[in-house]
């Protein structure tokens, strides 16, 4: 099987986030980048279904600038075979991050499946996974946490709202976007992450798979940081005349009530 | 030339031509081992310590009866060993005794080898009291034990009654000189034997004793009493020193594609030595704390265990197909045996021939991380925390020096002119607890008006909980920008209060290139009292036992300083828990244990607690912050911590400094 996986690289979950001085993005100075948590797990399915198909090939591909290289890497020391590397500048949306994936995936000979995180953890957007599918013309399951694999087709269990499970068959080639739950990702041997510092990382323009800043359809305004959290207040005095305050700050100061 | 001369020429030839066979099969499987270990400096204190620990016997007498009882025995049998020589000689040829070196040596000779035979049946009967009687735990029961005091008692009975015989038969020169055989001839005489009667049962007795000492001889290659051939070897190769680091990997040799054993041949000869010089006795048990708390973990039986992973190998070995010997994990050495361990040392320390039992353990656990990823799946999150924030603890890199707001605290960048930089580790920098000790040292260095400073956000984790758990490329990654960093700001002496970061920064990073003058809190502290640079004033009524961190006693010898700093507080008594000093008892959290989950067993942290509740001491000292957080939470889990304070010894001495 040719199996591929959609990976981005995201700011590590402890990142102090800061907005940069024009407010068009974040601070991206000393911020330490991982690959997404959902991606990981994508990346730990690719390599389970290759490892029990004999023949089969994991190639990881991600998009982005050019730091992601090391993101790809890190899926590389897990055990994916190839690596792929689209560049397209910082300030990408999801059509145009899921377009040139999309044109790597198109130029290569043979695709069967192709796996992704259910959302990066960045931007939280929950969207480049469906739009490959898109792009390609093949189905995709999303939120994905058990796959059952048969000859020509896969059937997923996904999470649905409220805590439903909603199971479906697919035939291939299709997408299949990763929640928590589906696996537990494996940590990088040194043999392997030995291994991927020797392994080719092709890179792609945006020129190589067709797409271009006119493939950006978001057009954002700026970056706000969400209002500091306030410390909580301690109401002093009587059972009675702390009710009566915490009535009146809820009424007049919250106005919740 | 008699029948005799040509019947021991062939007994003695068979036996010791076996024994001598098993020995050298021994001698190859130990130097089939793959594992490199170089242990030929100083020979000459190589040379004291075989003077002061074998032939002294120090280390056995830290058990004194137990240790009496030994020195008896070994001491014994070197004298009688004498005799032995001249027994199996002198039945070659009647007139090679050791008669010519003239009546009086020779009177003493004998006199000093019949003492001896006493002293040694003895102390075969204080080893068969505590065998059969006392039955301490960690001794366990033992065939192989009981047949060697068996052995033993009955070489020593048929050289009593050889004599006895031989008195009445040929009334030698030296018969009073020897007093416990003569008084026991005396008591044969009373068979009124003839004199070729008493001849043939004294010639019996010696062939007894003679064929018990080539059985012997047979025997000891394939039992745990191996350790009379090898134990004063491993003494000779021992590590000399009480602070010692691990063993680096040296990743850049490309030659090298396996790390760690995954076979027991992986392992060194020294490893090997180990095995051979153990002879069960079960002081390492006894005292640790994975065995105490019922984990499957026992240092005895980890070396016993993988002495019969090698014989069970023998063949393959033998044969150099290292392809064919099986894993070094077996039913008997699992993997949570391997990770049980909290490398608290009390092991290598208790043991009377220094066998290294953690250094096996690290090496096992290497294998199972570096090239299986295999290893407690929790630990996974803490190694990802430490690659991309350089802390166990999910916290952000740029949080480090976040502790110190406030208290007015330079970094090196901003403040290079210094006496001692301040080595916070991540408990300091990130653990709220942890954090308020780091406070009170501040506070104290202040008083005392040292100049220092902290790196801030340049400081990391010094790699230690991923060295001990096994990632030495994670350590390695860790440590080598920590150790440029120190360079870049010329830093030439560090005080820490955490000793896991004290002992890596001290023993471990000069195999990297990072050689500094290390001090712990408490040996800072302790010389700022004597210079009279802190003087504690306010009383603190208290009883306080200090409970020993590992880090600090056991692998660093550091006991009196903290202890002087308790003294040092006025109105304070200081009261010992039953295990201290090189017998404390760990709390738990080191060899990466703190970031393990502990589902076996009773929680080593509860019963180091309760160790210390039963002093009724109103105050745990600590120097360790992740001391600091299990007995803590020990106190917690007693529902004690209205009674019972947990503290830092930093913290103690501030609140008595005004």
């Amino acid at each position: 099987m040719n199996i591929y996986v959609c990976i981005k690289q995201v700011p590590d979950t402890e990142t102090k986030i800061k907005i940069n001085a024009d407010k068009s993005g974040i601070d991206t100075a000393g911020i330490k980048w991982i690959l997404s948590p959902y991606d990981e797990f994508a990346v730990e399915e690719s390599l389970r279904l290759r490892d029990k198909n004999p023949g089969s090939s994991v190639t990881v591909i991600s998009a982005g600038p050019a730091r992601v290289v090391d993101t790809v890497r890190t899926a590389l020391a897990m055990g994916a075979d190839h690596g792929v590397h689209v560049e397209i500048p910082e300030t990408a949306d999801s059509h145009l991050a899921a377009k040139a994936l999309a044109g790597a995936l198109k130029k290569e000979p043979q695709v069967d499946i192709v796996f992704a995180g259910k959302e990066a953890i960045d931007d939280g957007a929950a969207q480049v996974g469906q739009l490959v599918a898109a792009l390609m013309g093949i189905p995709a399951a999303t939120v994905v946490m058990g796959i059952e694999y048969a000859a020509g087709s896969v059937k997923c269990r996904r999470e649905v709202e409220g805590g439903a499970i909603e199971n479906l068959t697919l035939p291939l080639p299709a997408m299949i976007t990763a929640h928590k739950g589906l696996n537990e990702p494996r940590y990088a041997s040194l043999p392997n992450i030995m291994k991927a510092k020797k392994k080719e990382v092709k890179s792609l323009s945006m020129a190589d798979v067709g797409v271009s800043e006119g493939d950006r359809k978001l057009k954002l305004k700026n970056f706000e940081l969400p209002p500091p959290k306030q410390a909580g207040r301690l109401i002093p005095g009587e059972p009675a005349q702390q009710a009566a305050e915490l009535v009146r700050a809820l009424h007049t100061e919250a106005k919740v009530v | 030339m008699t029948w005799q001369t040509f019947l021991l020429l062939g007994v003695a030839g068979a036996a010791f031509g076996l024994s001598g066979y098993r020995m050298i099969t021994l001698f190859r499987l130990m130097r089939a081992h793959r594992g490199r270990d170089s242990r030929l400096s100083e020979i000459s204190a190589r040379l004291g310590t075989v003077l002061v620990n074998v032939i002294g016997q120090r280390t056995l007498f830290r058990k004194p009866m137990a240790g009496i009882m030994h020195a008896m025995i070994f001491w014994g049998f070197l004298i009688i060993t004498v005799g032995t020589i001249e027994q199996l000689l002198s039945t070659l040829n009647a007139s090679w005794s050791f008669e010519f070196i003239g009546h009086t040596p020779y009177s003493a000779l004998v006199f000093v080898q019949d003492v001896f035979t006493l002293l040694v049946l003895c102390g075969v009967a204080y080893a068969a009291y505590r065998r059969f009687v006392v039955r301490p735990e960690y001794l366990g029961q033992s065939r192989d034990a009981n047949l060697i005091l068996l052995f033993t008692a009955s070489l020593m009975v048929s050289i009593f009654l050889m004599n006895g015989f031989f008195i009445l038969s040929r009334q030698p020169f030296f018969a009073e000189s020897m007093p416990l055989s003569h008084a026991l001839s005396r008591l044969l005489g009373l068979l009124g034997l003839s004199g070729d009667a008493n001849e043939a049962l004294g010639t019996l007795f010696k062939w007894v004793h003679m064929i018990i000492v080539l059985g012997f001889a047979v025997y000891i290659p394939g039992s745990k009493h191996l350790h009379v051939v090898a134990a004063g070897p491993n003494t000779f190769f021992r590590t000399l020193r009480r602070e010692k680091g691990m063993k680096p990997i040296r990743f850049e040799d490309e030659s090298v594609t396996q790390y760690g054993a995954a076979k027991i041949t992986d392992l060194s000869w020294k490893d090997t030595l180990d095995y051979y010089s153990c002879t069960e006795c079960g002081r390492c048990q006894e005292l640790c704390p994975a065995w105490n708390t019922q984990k499957p973990l026992s240092p005895k039986n980890l070396i016993s265990d993988l002495k019969h992973n090698l014989f069970n190998n023998k063949k393959s070995v033998l044969a150099g197909k290292h392809d064919d010997v099986g894993h070094v994990l077996d039913a008997h050495v699992t993997e949570d045996v391997i990770w049980a361990c909290t490398s608290c040392r009390a092991c290598e320390i208790a043991c009377p021939v220094f066998i290294e039992h953690t250094d096996k353990i690290y090496e096992i656990r290497r294998n199972l991380v570096l090239m299986e990823s295999r290893f407690p799946t929790e630990v996974q999150a803490v190694f990802k925390n430490m690659e991309t924030n350089g802390t166990p603890w999910a916290f952000a890199a740029a949080d480090r020096g976040a502790w110190a707001e406030g208290l007015n605290v330079p970094t090196l960048a901003d403040s290079p002119d210094i006496d001692v930089l301040l080595w916070v580790g991540c408990a300091g920098s990130y653990d709220d607890r942890n954090k308020k000790v780091l406070r009170s040292f501040v506070s104290l260095l202040k008083k005392a008006g040292v100049r220092f400073s902290i790196l801030g956000s340049e400081e990391q984790c010094t790699g230690d909980p991923a060295r001990r758990i096994g990632n030495e490329y994670l350590f390695q990654s860790l440590a080598q920008p920590t150790i440029e960093t120190l360079k870049r700001y010329s830093v030439k002496r560090i005080v820490t209060a955490c000793p896991h970061c004290f002992n890596t920064l001290k023993n471990e990073y000069k195999d990297f290139g990072g050689s500094f003058e290390v001090f712990h809190h408490s040996q800072f502290i302790a010389k700022l009292l004597v210079e009279g640079r802190i003087k504690p004033a306010k009383s603190i009524e208290e009883t306080i036992t200090f409970h020993d961190s590992c880090y600090l006693g056991r692998w660093n010898n550091v006991y009196t300083e903290p202890r002087s700093i308790l003294q040092a507080l006025p109105s304070a008594k200081l009261v010992e828990m039953k295990n201290n000093h090189d017998k404390s008892f760990c709390c738990g959290a080191g060899g990466g244990r703190m970031w393990m989950e502990e589902t076996q067993g009773k929680r080593i942290n509860i019963s180091r607690t309760e160790q210390a509740l039963e002093t009724r001491a109103g105050i745990v000292a600590s120097s360790c912050p992740f001391c600091m957080t299990m007995v803590s939470d020990g106190v917690k889990a007693k529902e004690m911590q209205d009674k019972v304070k947990v503290m830092d010894i930093a913290e103690l001495l501030d609140q008595a400094t005004p």
